[in-house]
C-alpha cells in the first residue's frame, strides 16, 4: 500500500471519529443511536493503537525483536512458556476482563452517557493501556517480576509495601463490593438462585467428567456444562412459577451474604478442585461467549439511547452514589479506563508467555483496548433503557423509598418519568418480583442487555431468559472471582506471616489455612455485611471505595513505570506516564478526602457517622452504621497516606537522578539474543 | 502463463475448472476444504489454540510431554494437583 493512501485511510479514520465523537458530545435533547458510541470507540482506539502506543515503542521502550524474552531463556514448560501472540492476548485478556467493565459504567450513567464515555476512551488510550502496555514490558525485561517486586527493587523498601498493602487492600474491598452485587442481583429471585445453585452439581459433574472419562477435554466439558447451564435457566423458569418450590430458593439478602461468606471461606479452605477448577472454566467460557454476544448484538441490532448525555445529576445529587463527575466518575468507571489491579496481570502470567518484544504492544496495550470496548457496550446497555426504569432499577430505597409508588412518584419528580405499574410488567416479564431498589449494577445491566437481544431475537416472549442469562453471567464469575481472590489473599497473607512464624507461611498446614482464611473472609465479609445492612445500598458507599483502592494501585503502578523511564534517560518522554499519574493522584486524592471530611452525609463516611449519632434513635444497628462509616474513613485515610509516601519516595528518586546525585542504575535482566529471530529468517 | 489463451476460454471451461479445483461441489450443492479460504482454517486454528491455552488443555498437553506420559485419569490428577498451587497464586480482575 503506498504511503499516500496509508494517510488517506487514517484521515479518514479520523475524521470519522471526530464526527462520531461530535456527535455524542454536542447532541442536547434528542435521543442517539448507539453505534455513534461504537464508531468513536474504534475510531479513538484504532488511532491510539496506531500512532500513540507505536510513539512509546519506540521513542521510550525502544522495543527490541533481537532480545530474548524470560519465555524463551527461562522456558521450563510451566511458568515460563513462549507462547503465539494471538493465545497470550486472548489469555490476558480473559484475565483482565471481569464484572468490574461491565458493572462501573452502568453506576457512571447516572451522569448521563456522556462523562463515562469521554473518560473511557481517552482514560484507555492515554492512561490504561500505557499503564499495561508499560508494566508488561517493565516485567518481560525483568525476568517476569511482579509489581510489588519491581516496586521494590526500582523505588525502595516503601514503594514494595505499599504496592504489597495496596494489593491486599484492594483484593479484600473487591471482594466486600463483588458479593454485595451478587447479593442484590439474586435476592427475592428464585429464578436466579435457583441457576446459580444448580452451576454446584454442574461443575462436579463437569470435575467427575474431566477425572474420569475424558481427561483435560476442557474446552469439550466446557461446552457440556453451557448446556447444561442454559437448560438450569430454562428450569428456573419452573422454579420461579410454582408455589411449592419457589419458596425455597426465595432469600433475604442476609441469608444470601451469609451463604456467601461460608462458601468463600470454604472454596479456600478445602481442596475443592473438583468444584472449583470447572467453574472456573464454566465461567470463562460463559464471559467470553456473553461478551462475543453482546458485541454482535449491539452492532447488529443499534440500538438507540434513552438516557441523556448529561443528567441532572452531575451536580452530585445522584440517586445511585453521591458526589460530583469529578473526581467520582473516575474512580466509579475502573476497569474500563485505567485500572491498577490490571498491572498485577501484566506483570504476573502474562510476562512469561511473551514471545517476542514488539508482543507486548499488542497484548499490553490491545487487550487493554478490547476492556475497554466492553465497557462502552456496557454503557450502551445501561443507556438503551429509559431513564426512569434505570433510576427504579438502581437507586437504594433509603433514597426514593420502600414502596413502588412512592418510588415512582420520586422518579418521576427528578423529571424521569417512570409507573410503579410499568415497573411491575417489566418485573414480570424477566421473571422478578420486583425490579425496585436492585442495586449494585449487575440487575441494570442484564434488563438493558434483555431489553436489546428481546428486540430481535426471540422477542418479549424470551426476555426473561435473556434477563436470568445475563444475572447468571455476571453473578457465576463474580462468584469465581470470590473462590480465586480469597485464595489468591490467603497466599499473600501466609507468605507475609511466614516471615513472623514460619509454620504460618507453609500453605498445607492446616492450622494456618484456616486462620488466614478466616481473616481473609472475615475482612471482606465484614464489608458485605455492612453493604446489606446499609439502608442507602452499600454501593453508594462501598463502590467509591473500591475505585479509590483501585486507582490508588494504578499510581503505585505509574510510579513504577515514571520512574524506570527516568532510570532509562528518557525522563523527556516520562510525561507519557507522569500525565496520567498526575491525573489519578487529583482524582484519588480528592475522592478521598471528599469520601472522608465532606460535609454532605451522603457523601462523608464521617458527616454520615455524625448524622447518625445526632439522631434521636440510639439502637444496636445505628451504632454499627456509626462504626462502618468510622472504619471506611481510616481505611481511606490509611490507602491514601501509604500512597502518597510512596509518590514522595519516588519524586525524591527522580529528583535524585535528573541532579545527577543517584546513578541511574536500571535492574533489568542481561541482554541475551533471540533464537527466534534467525529461526525465521533461516 | 498466457494472457490471451486465458480470455479464450469459454465461460463453462471457467466452470469445469472451478469444479476440478474442488472449491464447490456442483453436483452435490456444497462446499468443500478448498472452497473455504485459507484464512478461515488459519483463524480457526489460532481461535482454538487461544481457546485451548485459557482452558489449560495446552498445559496439561505440556505437562504430558514433559513426564512422557499418556493421558489417563491419574495423570490427569497429578497435573490438577501441580496446577492447584500456581493457578490459586493468580489473580483475577474484577
Amino acid at each position: 500500500m503506498t504511503k499516500s493512501i496509508q494517510i488517506l485511510i487514517w484521515l479518514s479514520v479520523a475524521v470519522l471519529g471526530a464526527l462520531a465523537l461530535g456527535t455524542i458530545a454536542l447532541h442536547r435533547g434528542e435521543q442517539i443511536n448507539a453505534m455513534w458510541l461504537v464508531l468513536a470507540a474504534a475510531c479513538t482506539y484504532a488511532w491510539g493503537y496506531r500512532f500513540y502506543s507505536k510513539f512509546i515503542s519506540a521513542k521510550i521502550l525502544a522495543l527490541d525483536a533481537q532480545r530474548a524474552t524470560p519465555a524463551e531463556r527461562l522456558d521450563d514448560g510451566r511458568d515460563f512458556v513462549p507462547t503465539n501472540k494471538w493465545v497470550v492476548f486472548g489469555h490476558h485478556f480473559a484475565a483482565i476482563a471481569g464484572p468490574g467493565p461491565l458493572v462501573g459504567p452502568v453506576l457512571a450513567a447516572q451522569f448521563g452517557y456522556l462523562p463515562g464515555t469521554i473518560w473511557i476512551l481517552i482514560g484507555a488510550v492515554f492512561a490504561g493501556c500505557v499503564q499495561d502496555f508499560v508494566i508488561l514490558l517493565f516485567s518481560v525485561r525483568r525476568d517476569g517480576k511482579s509489581l510489588t517486586e519491581m516496586a521494590r527493587e526500582e523505588i525502595g523498601v516503601v514503594g514494595g509495601f505499599v504496592a504489597y498493602a495496596a494489593v491486599i487492600s484492594i483484593i479484600v474491598i473487591l471482594l466486600g463490593v463483588a458479593s454485595l452485587i451478587v447479593v442484590n442481583a439474586l435476592k427475592a429471585s428464585p429464578w436466579g438462585v435457583f441457576t446459580i445453585a444448580m452451576t454446584i452439581p454442574i461443575a462436579l459433574l463437569m470435575g467427575l467428567y474431566l477425572r474420569r472419562l475424558r481427561p483435560g477435554k476442557v474446552l469439550e466439558v466446557s461446552a457440556l456444562g453451557f448446556v447444561l447451564v442454559m437448560a438450569a435457566i430454562w428450569g428456573g423458569q419452573w422454579v420461579s412459577q410454582n408455589a411449592a418450590v419457589a419458596p425455597w430458593f426465595t432469600l433475604t439478602a442476609s441469608t444470601l451474604a451469609i451463604i456467601i461468606i461460608v462458601y468463600g471461606f470454604a472454596a479456600s479452605a478445602l481442596p475443592v478442585w473438583l468444584l472449583l477448577a470447572p467453574r472456573d472454566y464454566l465461567s470463562t467460557f460463559v464471559k467470553l461467549g456473553t461478551i462475543g454476544l453482546l458485541a454482535v448484538g449491539i452492532v447488529a441490532l443499534r440500538p438507540t439511547l434513552h438516557m441523556p448525555s448529561l443528567t441532572r445529576f452531575v451536580d452530585g445529587s445522584g440517586p445511585i452514589f453521591a458526589g460530583s463527575i469529578f473526581p467520582f466518575a473516575f474512580i466509579t468507571i475502573a476497569c474500563g479506563a485505567i485500572s491498577g489491579f490490571h498491572s498485577l496481570i501484566s506483570s504476573g502470567t502474562t510476562p512469561k508467555l511473551i514471545r517476542r518484544e514488539p508482543e507486548t504492544r499488542m497484548v499490553g496495550y490491545g487487550a487493554m483496548m478490547a476492556e475497554s470496548m466492553v465497557a462502552i457496550m456496557a454503557m450502551i446497555a445501561a443507556c438503551v433503557l429509559q431513564p426512569g426504569t434505570y433510576f427504579a432499577i438502581n437507586s437504594p430505597a433509603g433514597v426514593v423509598g420502600q414502596a413502588p409508588e412512592a418510588a415512582a412518584a420520586t422518579i418521576s419528580g427528578w423529571g424521569f418519568p417512570v409507573t410503579a405499574v410499568g415497573m411491575h410488567a417489566l418485573a414480570q416479564a424477566v421473571g422478578e418480583q420486583t425490579l425496585f431498589n436492585r442495586t449494585g449494577g449487575a440487575p441494570a445491566f442484564a434488563v438493558g442487555m434483555a431489553n436489546i437481544f428481546s428486540s430481535s431475537l426471540g422477542g418479549q416472549a424470551v426476555m426473561a431468559i435473556w434477563y436470568h442469562f445475563a444475572i447468571m453471567f455476571e453473578a457465576l464469575f463474580i462468584l469465581t472471582v470470590l473462590d480465586a481472590g480469597t485464595r489468591v489473599g490467603r497466599f499473600m497473607v501466609q507468605d507475609a506471616l511466614g516471615h513472623v512464624w514460619k509454620p504460618l507461611g507453609r500453605t498445607s498446614w492446616y492450622p494456618s489455612i484456616l486462620a488466614t482464611s478466616a481473616l481473609i473472609v472475615g475482612a471482606w465479609g465484614s464489608f458485605l455485611w455492612q453493604g446489606v445492612k446499609d439502608p442507602l445500598g452499600g454501593i453508594n458507599s462501598l463502590w467509591p471505595l473500591f475505585g479509590i483502592s483501585n486507582q490508588l494501585l494504578a499510581t503505585v503502578a505509574l510510579c513504577v513505570a515514571t520512574t524506570i523511564i527516568i532510570k532509562m534517560g528518557k525522563a523527556r518522554y516520562s510525561l507519557v506516564t507522569l500525565v496520567p499519574l498526575s491525573w489519578l493522584v487529583a482524582v484519588t486524592f480528592t475522592a478521598s478526602w471528599q469520601k472522608m471530611f465532606n460535609p454532605n452525609p451522603r457523601i462523608g463516611f464521617l458527616a454520615h457517622a455524625r448524622q447518625l449519632a445526632s439522631s434521636a434513635t440510639a439502637s444496636h444497628a445505628v451504632s454499627r452504621l456509626i462504626f462502618n462509616d468510622r472504619l471506611d474513613a481510616a481505611v481511606t485515610g490509611v490507602l491514601v497516606c501509604m500512597v502518597a509516601l510512596v509518590l514522595m519516595e519516588s519524586v525524591f528518586l527522580w529528583i535524585s537522578v535528573l541532579s545527577g546525585r543517584m546513578p541511574a542504575r536500571v535492574r533489568e535482566a542481561p541482554f541475551v539474543a533471540t533464537r527466534f529471530a534467525t529461526e525465521e529468517q533461516g | 502463463m498466457n494472457l490471451p489463451e486465458r480470455q479464450s476460454k469459454s465461460s463453462s471451461t471457467a466452470a469445469a475448472e472451478l469444479c476440478s479445483a474442488k472449491s464447490f461441489d456442483f453436483a452435490q450443492g456444497r462446499l468443500t476444504r478448498a472452497s473455504v479460504p485459507r484464512w478461515f482454517f488459519s483463524a480457526t486454528r489460532l481461535l482454538l489454540s487461544t481457546l485451548r491455552e485459557i482452558f489449560d488443555e495446552t498445559a496439561y498437553a505440556r505437562f504430558l510431554a514433559q513426564h512422557e506420559t499418556s493421558s489417563c485419569p491419574r495423570t490427569y490428577s497429578a497435573f490438577l494437583r501441580e496446577q492447584e498451587g500456581i493457578k490459586a497464586r493468580r489473580p483475577k480482575c474484577c
